[in-house]
C-alpha cells in the first residue's frame, strides 16, 4: 500500500510540471508520502489504543494539581479574596494577571484554525485541533480568574443582562462587561468551531470503535455523519462561516481584554497602543504555548512526526519572531510616548517603576524578564537552523510563555502599586494561595488536554487528507 | 424569595390557644369556605392542606439548593427588626437622640453632645455652645464610645482574681471601714482625672479618715510645668498658652498642637491660620518656631524648625535667654540662664547657622514683645521650664500670650512618696482608684512590691489590667457614658457628665466608691448635684439652673478666670541654681519616652480604633518602635523594621527602629503605653513596654543611652509606604510663603495656585459626552484648608464612628487593607543638600467625589452611581467587588472587604470559613450607627460624604417644607448640618456644605485664590477642594528659602512665571 502510494505520487509528479523543473517547489505537508489510510490509522491508533502507562501517570501527576487549586479556589471564594494578596492600591494582581495570560494562550488555537484557514495556510491542519483544543482549555483556565477574582462569588450573575424588577441593567459603559461578552461570545463560537471541525474524524472513530460504549458516544457525538455529498456541502459552508465568524473574534477578544487597562486613566494603563499590542502579544503567546503542547506531543507519538514535521515547527517560530517584534515595537513606542507625552505621572511609571535600573520602582526585575523574554529571546529565530531545532524552540517557547506572564504582571501591578499620590503607594507579594491556585489552573489545563489526546483525535484526519496531493482535485493533471 | 419569617416564639401547644373569631376556633366548614372566598389564593396553605404547587417548587427548590454545594450557606443571613412592644419616652424610631455631658480626661474635660438612638450612644460630638469644642474633639474623645461597648470590659467583681459579687465586696469593704479607725491604714492612689465632686469627696473621706494617705499618679501629667508654676507663681498656680493673640511663637520640646496640648489651644493657634486673602495673610498670620527632638503635629504646622534633641532643650534657651536677655537689657535674666547647668553648645554640624537660628528668633520674638510666646515642654526639668518662664517674662508675654490662673488642685503625694509608705507595712488597705501603676509607675518605685505590702487592695478600673491581677479586689467601674459626674473643661469650666445608658455590666462610679467610703449618701446624681449647687452657688430655683446647665452641657461664667501675677526672679534664681545638671552624652543617645499619640499611656490599649488608627507622623498602626533619624539608622547601618537592643543603665529592651525624617541625630523616642500584659485581646502581644526604662529621675527622656543592632527583623505595620512627593508636590499639596502669595496676589494672578504642576501644561479639559445634569437644588462638595489641618487625624476617627467602619488588625493593615475611608496622608519634603531637614505636610484624603467619576464608568454592574447631587455613591448589595473602580481611583479612596471583618475575629481570618466562629459580639453592635449599613465582606466601599447625614437634613426640609410652595424641591438651608470629619475637626479645617447656595461657607472657600483641586488635568471634575497651605517664614533665618519646598516640583519652581511663554492650558 505504502509502497504504491510512493510510485503514484512520483509518476503523476513526473507527469505533472515536466516544464517548470526550475520552479521552487514547496516541499509537500505531510511528508513521506503518506496514504491517506495511514493518516487515518496513524491518528485514530493514538485513541485506540490500549491506555499507555505514561498517560495514566501523567494524569496522576496533573489531577491532584488540578485538586489542589480547585481547593484553593473553594477557599477562597468561602474566606474572602483577602487569602489572596491584594490590596489597597493593587485591587488586582496575579488574578487578573493569570487571566490574561490564559486568555492570550487562548488565540492561537482560533488563529490557526479560522484566520489561517481563511487565508488558505493549507499547514495549518495537522495542528489545528490540538491547537483548538488548547484554546479552549486556556479560556477554560482564564475564565476561571474573573469569576473567581469578585468579592461576592454567588452574585456574578449581575453581569448578565438579565431584565428585573429593578431595573437594574449591567454598566454597559465598563470594559469589564464588554470583557464579558467578549470572552464568552468567544468561548462559544470555539467550542462549536472545534466540534464542528470534529465531526467528520468522530465518525471515522465510530466506524472504527469496537466497543459497544466507544461506538455509542462517537455515535451521539457524530451526529448521523455519513460522509455524503449534502454532509460535505453543508459542513464545508458551516465551517467557513464559523471561520469567519471567529476571525474577528481573534482579533476582538483580546483587543476588549486591552480596554480594561486601556480605557481606565491609570498611568501605564491608559494607552491607546494596547489593543494591536495585546493581540500581537496573545498570538505571540498562544503559538508559544502550542509548540510547548506539540513538541513533547510529537516526541511521544512518533507516528505523527510525518504530519507535524519541522516545517510546521519553522512556521511557528516565524510567526513568533514576527510577533514577537510586533511586542517588542510596541514597548518601546510605549517608552516613547511616554517620553515625548512629557507627563510626569506616565513617565515615573515606565522610567522609574519599570524601566530603570535606580531602585525607584519596586518592579524592575519583573520589567526585564518580560524585556529578555519577550523581545530579545525570539530574536534568535532569524536563523532556520534555531527555528528547525525543536530543543532551541522549545527553550524559547518557554521563555516567551514566561515573559508574556511578566508582560502582564508588570502592565497591572507596577501601574497599580505606584500611582498618582504616593502617600497610597503600596507593595504587593502573591499569597501561597494565589500561587497555588495559579499552578492549580495548569493541572487543570493540562488534564484536560490528557483527556482530550486520549479520547479525540488530536490531528483533524479529515482535513489532513485535503492537503495530500491525492486530495487535489487536479491530481494528476496540470495546474490551470 | 422565601417570605419573611419573623423570629417570634412559637405559640406553645399546651397552652392557651389563641383565636381571631369564633368561626376560627370552632374551625367550622363554613369558617374555611369563607376563607377559601376571601383568601382564594392562599387559604389552603394558610389551613395546612395538601401539598401545593408552591409548597412543592419551594421544597423542590430548596432541595435542589441543598443537593447542590449548598450554596444557601453563601447567602446574607435573614435578619429581622422587631419594634418595641410599648414606646420609650421622646424615642422616635430611628431619629437619634442628643445629649450633653462631657468626657474626664488629664488636662481638661471635653465638652461633649452625645448621640444616643433608642437609648444607646453611638456618637460623640463636641459640645457646640462650649468654647473649649466649639463642636471639636478629639480622637480620645472619638473613640470613647467603643470603650464603652468593649465586649472585654471587665464585668463583674473578682476577689484574688475570681468571680465575686457586689455584696460580698460591700461586706468586705464595710469591715475595713470599720476597722480603720482614724484611716491611718488606708492609702488612695488616684488618676490625674480632675472632677470637683471626687475633690468633695475627697475632702470628706480625709475627714471622715484624717490620717489617711492620699497619693495621686498619672505618667504623662503636666507635673513638672504645675511644679515650675508653683515656683515661679506660687502654690496653686497654673499656666496656660494663649495663642490667639500669639504673633510669634516658640516651641522648645512642645507639642502644643499635639499630645501637650487641648482642642482649645489648637482652635486658638488655627485661628492665626486662617486666612481668606493675601492681604488677609500678611496682617494675620502667626509664625511659628519649632525646636523638637522628633516630628510633631506642632513641628509640621511649623514656619522654622530646628531638629534638636530633647537634653538639649535646655542649652536652646540658655542660648535664646541670652540674646533675649541682650536685647532686653534685663541682666535677672541673663542670670537666671547663666546658672542652668547645661551644656554650652547646641553641638550641630553647622555651629554658625545655629547661632544665626537661635539669634533671628530671639529678634523676632523680641520684635513682638507681649505678642510672642515661648512653650517649653512638659517634659522638660522644672529648671528648664523656669526659664522659660523667666523668657516669657522678659517677653512681655505673662498674662498676655500666657496666662496665669488659680487652680483648686490640692498637692497630693506621689507615687513614689506612696509607695514608701506603704513599703513601712501601715497600710492595711490600698484603694487604687483608676490607673494602671503596676503597668506603669517608674521602675525604681518598685509599685508592684509596694502595693503587696499592703493586706487588701482595692482597684477600681473599667479593665481587668496589670493593677488588677495584683489586687484583692476588682471593682469593675463604669464608663463616663453609664455614670453622673463632673469635670472641668481645661479653661476651668464646670462640666457635667450624664449619663447615656445604665451601666452595662454593672460598673461603679469612682464618685460612688468615695462616697461609700466617706460614708454619705451615695446617689451619684445627688453628689454631683451638691457639688453643683456648692460650685455655682445658686440657692433659690436650683433646679432650673441645673436643667439649664444639662442642657447648655457647662455652668456658665464657671471658666477660671486669669490673675495678675509677676514670675518672683529670686524663686527662679534660687531653684535654677539648686538644680542638677542636666547631661548630654557626646557619644551615646538620649532616649525620649513620648506620650502616644493613641494610647496615652497605655489605657486605651484594647481600643481597636486607636489602635489601627496611624500615628500622625510615623503613620504607624498596632505598635510602638524606636524613631531614629535616617542618618543615625544610616551610621549604624539599620532600616526600618530592625530590631535593635536599646541599653539604658542596668536595663535595656529589644524594639523595631522607625526611620523618621527630621529626627534629631543623637536622640531615639519611643512611645510609651505598648506592651500591655493584662489586657483584652485588641491590646494584647501589642508593641513593646517602655515603662521599665522609665526611673522618677528620668521619667521623660533619659541619656547615656546605647543602642545594638540584633539582626533580627519584625514587621511594623505602616499605613503609608512612601512619604516622599517624588517631584509632585506642585500637583499634590500646594504651597506658598506669604511672600510670594503677596506677590501673586488675587488681581495679579488669579490662578497663581490652580496653574502649579502639571495643571501649569495642561490643555483646558473638555469632554467628548454630555454628560446626565447634575440638576438637584444641591450641590454637595467640600472645601479643605492646608493651611489650618494640622493633621490630628480626629476625623479619621469620627468617620469610623459615624460609618461603622471596622478595624481590620495588624496584619491586615500589614498588607495593605485599611479600612479607614479618609486618611491623613503625610508628606515630607526637602530640598536638595537639607534632606536631614526636611518639610512636613499633612493633607486629609477622601473621596473627591468626582462629577466625572472613573470609578463609576469601570463598574461593571452600576454599583457606583452617580446621584443628582452630585454625590459618588455606592450601592453595597449591587456590588460584587470587581475592585476595578478602587484601580481606577486617581486618589486610591475606595476600600474593599477583602474578609468580612464584621463577621470574624481578627485572628480567625484565615480559617476556613464554616468552621470558624461568626458574629459580631452584641454589645459591638449596640455601637453601630443604624442609619449606616454594616458592610458584608466583597464590597467596596468608600466616604459616602455622610449620606445618612444628608438624607435627614433633606428630611428635615422636606418635613418642614411641608405644604409650601417649596414642598416639591425643599432645599436644605446653608450649613446646619456637616459631616462626621468636618464637626470634629478643632481648626475647622474641613468644611462640608451645598455648593449651589451662595450662602453656605463651602461655596465661599472654593472661591478662595488659594482653591484648587487635585490631578485637574485629569478632567474629573473633583467636589473636594483643598486651599494651599501658606507659610510664614522669618526671611532673616538662615533656613528661611526652604519653606514651601514641599510644593516645588523637580525644577525647583512652584509655577511657571505667566510670562514665560509656557504658562500652558490655553491651546
Amino acid at each position: 500500500m505504502e509502497k504504491s502510494g510512493v510510485t503514484l505520487e512520483a509518476s503523476a509528479e513526473s507527469k505533472r510540471q515536466p516544464h517548470v523543473d526550475n520552479e521552487l517547489r514547496r516541499p509537500p505537508l505531510v511528508a513521506n508520502e503518506r496514504s491517506l489510510s495511514w493518516i487515518t490509522d496513524k491518528v485514530s491508533n493514538i485513541v485506540e489504543a490500549p491506555t499507555p502507562k505514561w498517560w495514566l501517570l501523567a494524569l496522576c501527576f496533573t489531577v491532584p494539581i488540578a485538586l489542589m487549586g480547585l481547593a484553593c479556589i473553594i477557599y477562597q471564594i468561602s474566606n474572602g479574596v483577602g487569602v489572596w494578596g491584594e490590596n489597597h492600591p493593587n485591587g488586582w494582581a496575579w488574578d487578573i494577571t493569570n487571566f490574561v495570560f490564559w486568555i492570550g494562550i487562548g488565540h492561537a488555537g482560533t488563529l490557526i484554525s479560522a484566520v489561517l484557514f481563511l487565508t488558505r495556510q493549507k499547514w495549518r491542519t495537522s495542528i489545528n485541533r490540538a491547537a483548538e483544543a488548547m484554546t479552549l482549555f486556556a479560556v477554560v483556565c482564564a475564565g476561571i480568574f474573573p469569576a473567581i477574582h469578585i468579592g461576592r462569588f454567588w452574585n456574578a450573575y449581575f453581569l448578565a443582562p438579565v431584565p428585573n424588577a429593578n431595573g437594574i441593567w449591567p454598566n454597559f459603559r465598563s470594559p469589564l462587561l464588554w470583557d464579558v461578552f467578549a470572552v464568552s461570545t468567544y468561548f462559544t463560537v470555539s467550542v462549536l468551531f472545534w466540534f464542528v471541525g470534529l465531526i467528520p474524524d468522530l465518525a471515522t472513530l465510530r466506524d472504527r470503535a469496537k466497543s459497544k460504549i466507544g461506538q455509542f458516544l462517537y455515535g451521539i457525538f457524530a451526529l448521523g455523519w455519513r460522509g455524503s455529498n449534502r454532509h460535505w456541502r453543508h459542513y464545508e459552508m458551516a465551517y467557513l462561516l464559523l471561520a469567519g465568524l471567529s476571525t474577528p473574534l481573534v482579533l476582538s477578544v483580546h483587543s476588549i481584554v486591552s480596554f480594561d487597562f486601556a480605557t481606565s486613566i491609570m498611568p501605564g494603563w491608559h494607552t491607546t497602543i494596547f489593543p494591536p499590542y495585546f493581540v500581537a502579544g496573545a498570538i505571540f503567546g498562544g503559538f508559544a504555548m502550542v509548540l510547548t503542547i506539540m513538541l513533547p506531543a510529537a516526541r511521544i507519538f512518533p507516528q505523527i512526526n510525518d504530519l507535524i514535521t519541522r516545517q510546521h515547527v519553522d512556521k511557528m517560530a516565524k510567526i513568533i519572531l514576527l510577533t514577537g517584534s510586533i511586542v517588542g515595537y510596541a514597548y518601546l513606542m510605549e517608552l516613547f510616548v511616554a517620553w515625548y507625552g512629557a507627563n510626569k505621572f506616565e513617565g515615573f511609571t515606565f522610567f522609574r517603576a519599570r524601566a530603570a535600573f535606580n531602585g525607584e520602582g519596586w518592579y524592575q526585575w519583573a520589567y526585564w524578564i518580560m524585556m529578555f523574554c519577550n523581545v530579545i529571546s525570539p530574536q534568535i529565530f532569524w536563523f532556520k537552523k534555531m527555528r528547525t531545532n525543536y530543543i532551541v524552540v522549545f527553550i524559547v517557547s518557554q521563555f516567551v510563555n514566561i515573559g508574556m506572564w511578566f508582560e502582564r504582571f508588570t502592565i497591572i501591578v507596577t501601574s497599580l502599586a505606584q500611582d498618582f499620590l504616593p502617600s497610597s503607594w503600596g507593595h504587593y507579594s502573591p499569597s501561597l494561595t494565589e500561587k497555588l491556585t495559579f499552578i492549580g489552573t495548569f493541572g487543570i489545563f493540562l488534564t484536560l488536554f490528557l483527556l482530550f489526546m486520549r479520547f479525540l483525535p488530536m490531528i483533524a484526519i479529515s482535513e489532513v487528507k485535503l492537503v495530500t496531493p491525492e486530495a487535489d482535485p487536479h491530481h494528476g493533471h496540470p495546474k490551470h | 424569595m422565601s417570605k419573611r419569617i419573623f423570629q417570634h416564639p412559637e405559640e406553645s401547644q399546651t397552652g392557651k390557644r389563641y383565636w381571631r373569631s369564633l368561626g376560627q376556633l370552632q374551625d367550622t366548614p363554613e369558617f374555611r369556605g369563607w376563607l377559601q372566598r376571601e383568601f382564594p389564593q392562599g387559604a389552603s396553605e394558610l389551613e395546612g392542606g395538601d401539598v401545593s404547587r408552591r409548597n412543592f417548587i419551594q421544597l423542590m427548590g430548596a432541595s435542589v439548593a441543598l443537593a447542590g454545594l449548598s450554596l444557601s450557606a453563601c447567602r446574607r443571613p435573614l435578619k429581622n427588626l422587631v419594634p418595641f412592644t410599648r414606646g420609650v419616652e421622646w424615642s422616635v424610631p430611628g431619629k437619634a437622640l442628643f445629649f450633653t455631658s462631657a468626657m474626664p480626661a488629664r488636662g481638661g474635660a471635653i465638652p461633649l453632645v452625645v448621640t444616643t438612638f433608642d437609648g444607646r450612644p453611638t456618637k460623640i460630638e463636641g459640645n457646640p455652645m462650649h468654647p473649649v469644642s466649639k463642636g471639636a474633639t478629639d480622637i480620645w474623645a472619638q473613640s470613647s464610645v467603643l470603650d464603652l461597648y468593649d465586649p472585654q470590659r471587665s464585668k463583674g467583681y473578682l476577689l484574688d482574681g475570681k468571680p465575686s459579687s457586689a455584696d460580698a465586696f460591700q461586706k468586705a469593704l464595710a469591715g475595713i471601714l470599720s476597722a480603720a479607725g482614724d484611716g491611718s491604714s488606708l492609702a488612695f492612689l488616684v488618676d490625674g482625672v480632675q472632677s470637683p465632686t471626687r475633690e468633695r469627696l475627697r475632702k470628706a473621706v480625709l475627714a471622715k479618715f484624717p490620717q489617711a494617705k492620699w497619693a495621686s499618679y498619672e505618667p504623662n501629667g503636666n507635673d513638672l510645668e504645675l511644679e515650675a508654676a508653683a515656683v515661679a507663681f506660687g502654690a496653686g498656680h497654673e499656666i496656660a498658652p494663649k495663642l490667639e493673640g500669639a504673633d510669634v511663637v516658640l516651641t522648645v520640646d512642645r507639642d502644643i498642637l499635639g499630645v501637650e496640648g487641648d482642642l482649645a489651644s489648637v482652635r486658638a493657634f488655627a485661628s492665626r491660620r486662617k486666612v481668606e486673602n493675601s492681604a488677609d495673610a500678611k496682617a494675620k498670620m502667626n509664625r511659628l518656631y519649632v525646636v523638637e527632638n522628633r516630628y510633631t503635629l506642632t513641628g509640621g504646622m511649623s514656619d522654622h524648625r530646628m531638629r534638636l534633641a530633647a537634653s538639649r532643650a535646655g542649652t536652646f534657651l540658655k542660648l535664646l535667654a541670652a540674646e533675649i536677655a541682650a536685647l532686653s537689657g534685663d541682666s535677672s535674666l541673663g542670670k537666671i540662664a547663666s546658672e542652668l547647668k547645661v551644656p554650652e553648645k547646641l553641638g550641630g554640624k553647622d555651629a554658625a547657622k545655629e547661632t544665626s537660628w537661635v539669634k533671628e528668633c530671639a529678634v523676632d520674638l523680641w520684635s513682638r514683645k507681649g505678642k510672642s510666646v515661648v512653650l517649653v515642654g512638659q517634659r522638660q526639668p522644672v529648671a528648664v521650664q523656669l526659664l522659660g518662664l523667666a523668657i516669657n517674662s522678659a517677653l512681655g508675654a505673662i498674662g498676655q500670650t500666657l496666662i496665669v490662673r488659680k487652680t483648686d488642685t490640692v498637692p497630693a503625694l506621689g507615687i513614689g512618696a506612696l509607695a514608701e509608705e506603704l513599703r513601712k507595712g501601715k497600710t492595711a488597705t490600698l484603694f487604687v482608684l483608676g490607673g494602671n501603676p503596676v503597668f506603669n509607675a517608674p521602675s525604681d518605685v518598685k509599685w508592684t512590691d509596694a502595693q503587696s505590702a499592703a493586706k487588701t487592695v482595692i482597684h477600681l478600673a473599667m479593665e481587668v489590667n496589670e493593677t488588677s491581677a495584683k489586687a484583692t479586689w476588682h471593682v469593675p467601674a463604669a464608663h463616663y457614658l453609664e455614670q453622673w459626674g463632673d469635670a472641668r473643661a481645661s479653661d476651668g469650666s464646670y462640666l457635667v457628665v450624664q449619663p447615656m445608658i445604665m451601666p452595662l455590666y454593672n460598673g461603679v462610679s469612682e464618685i460612688e466608691l468615695l462616697a461609700k467610703i466617706a460614708g454619705v449618701e451615695s446617689d451619684p446624681l445627688a453628689l454631683v448635684q451638691k457639688t453643683f449647687v456648692e460650685i455655682s452657688g445658686v440657692t433659690a430655683d436650683s433646679g432650673a439652673v441645673w436643667a439649664n446647665v444639662l442642657k447648655q452641657g457647662s455652668l456658665e461664667k464657671s471658666a477660671s478666670k486669669p490673675v495678675e501675677a509677676a514670675v518672683s526672679v529670686e524663686a527662679i534664681s534660687k531653684k535654677v541654681s539648686e538644680s542638677p545638671a542636666i547631661r548630654v552624652g557626646d557619644k551615646d543617645f538620649e532616649l525620649v519616652f513620648i506620650t502616644d499619640s493613641k494610647l496615652d499611656d497605655g489605657r486605651y490599649a484594647n481600643n481597636g480604633w486607636l489602635q489601627e488608627l496611624p500615628d500622625p507622623i510615623t503613620k504607624l498602626t498596632w505598635d510602638n518602635a524606636a524613631l531614629i533619624s535616617p542618618a543615625t539608622a544610616k551610621a549604624l547601618s539599620l532600616e526600618t523594621g530592625d530590631v535593635v537592643k536599646i541599653i539604658a543603665g542596668d536595663k535595656s529592651l529589644e524594639v523595631a527602629v522607625l526611620e523618621l525624617p527630621g529626627h534629631a541625630d543623637d536622640s531615639i523616642s519611643i512611645a510609651v503605653g505598648y506592651g500591655r500584659s493584662e489586657v483584652g485581646s485588641v491590646g494584647r502581644q501589642v508593641g513593646v513596654d517602655v515603662y521599665p526604662l522609665i526611673s522618677s529621675e528620668s521619667k521623660r527622656f533619659r541619656t547615656g543611652v546605647t543602642i545594638q543592632k540584633t539582626g533580627r527583623q519584625y514587621a511594623l505595620a505602616i499605613t503609608q509606604e512612601h512619604g516622599a512627593l517624588e517631584g509632585r508636590g506642585a500637583d499634590i499639596t500646594r504651597q506658598a510663603t506669604v511672600e510670594e502669595w503677596s506677590k501673586n496676589a488675587e488681581k495679579a494672578n488669579p490662578d497663581y495656585f490652580k496653574k502649579m504642576g502639571i495643571d501649569a501644561h495642561a490643555p483646558e479639559n473638555f469632554s467628548l459626552y454630555t454628560h446626565p445634569a447634575l440638576d438637584d437644588v444641591h450641590a454637595w462638595g467640600m472645601a479643605v484648608d492646608l493651611n489650618t489641618c494640622i493633621g490630628c487625624s480626629a476625623c479619621m476617627i469620627a468617620c469610623q464612628a459615624e460609618n461603622n467602619i471596622p478595624i481590620v488588625g495588624k496584619e491586615q493593615v500589614i498588607n495593605g487593607r485599611e479600612m479607614h475611608w479618609m486618611r491623613m496622608d503625610r508628606y515630607f519634603a526637602s530640598e536638595a543638600g537639607s534632606e536631614s531637614e526636611p518639610e512636613m505636610v499633612s493633607q486629609p484624603m477622601m473621596c473627591q467625589h468626582c462629577e466625572n467619576a472613573p470609578c463609576e464608568t469601570v463598574c461593571p454592574v452600576n454599583a457606583t452611581v452617580h446621584s443628582e447631587d452630585g454625590l459618588n455613591v455606592m450601592a453595597y448589595n449591587r456590588c460584587i467587588g470587581t475592585r476595578y473602580c478602587a484601580n481606577n481611583c486617581p486618589f486610591k479612596v475606595r476600600r474593599f472587604n477583602f474578609f468580612d471583618y464584621n463577621e470574624r475575629s481578627l485572628t480567625s481570618l484565615y480559617k476556613w470559613n464554616l468552621l470558624s466562629e461568626k458574629g459580631m459580639a452584641e454589645s459591638s453592635k449596640m455601637q453601630k450607627n443604624p442609619n449606616v449599613t454594616v458592610r458584608m465582606r466583597g464590597v467596596m466601599e468608600k466616604c459616602t460624604f455622610c449620606v445618612q447625614r444628608i438624607q435627614e437634613a433633606k428630611i428635615a426640609a422636606k418635613v418642614h417644607a411641608r405644604d409650601s410652595e417649596a414642598a416639591t424641591k425643599p432645599q436644605v438651608p446653608a450649613d446646619v448640618f456637616t459631616s462626621a470629619c468636618a464637626q470634629v475637626c478643632p481648626t475647622e479645617a474641613i468644611t462640608f456644605g451645598d455648593l449651589k447656595n451662595p450662602a453656605s461657607k463651602v461655596a465661599k472657600l472654593k472661591e478662595s485664590q488659594r482653591g484648587y483641586r487635585l490631578l485637574e488635568y485629569l478632567n474629573t471634575s473633583n467636589r473636594v477642594w483643598y486651599l494651599a497651605r501658606i507659610r510664614n517664614p522669618n526671611p532673616k533665618m538662615p533656613d528661611a528659602s526652604r519653606a514651601g519646598s514641599a510644593s516645588r516640583d523637580a525644577h525647583g519652581s512652584h509655577a511657571h512665571d505667566p510670562a514665560n511663554g509656557h504658562s500652558g492650558g490655553h491651546q
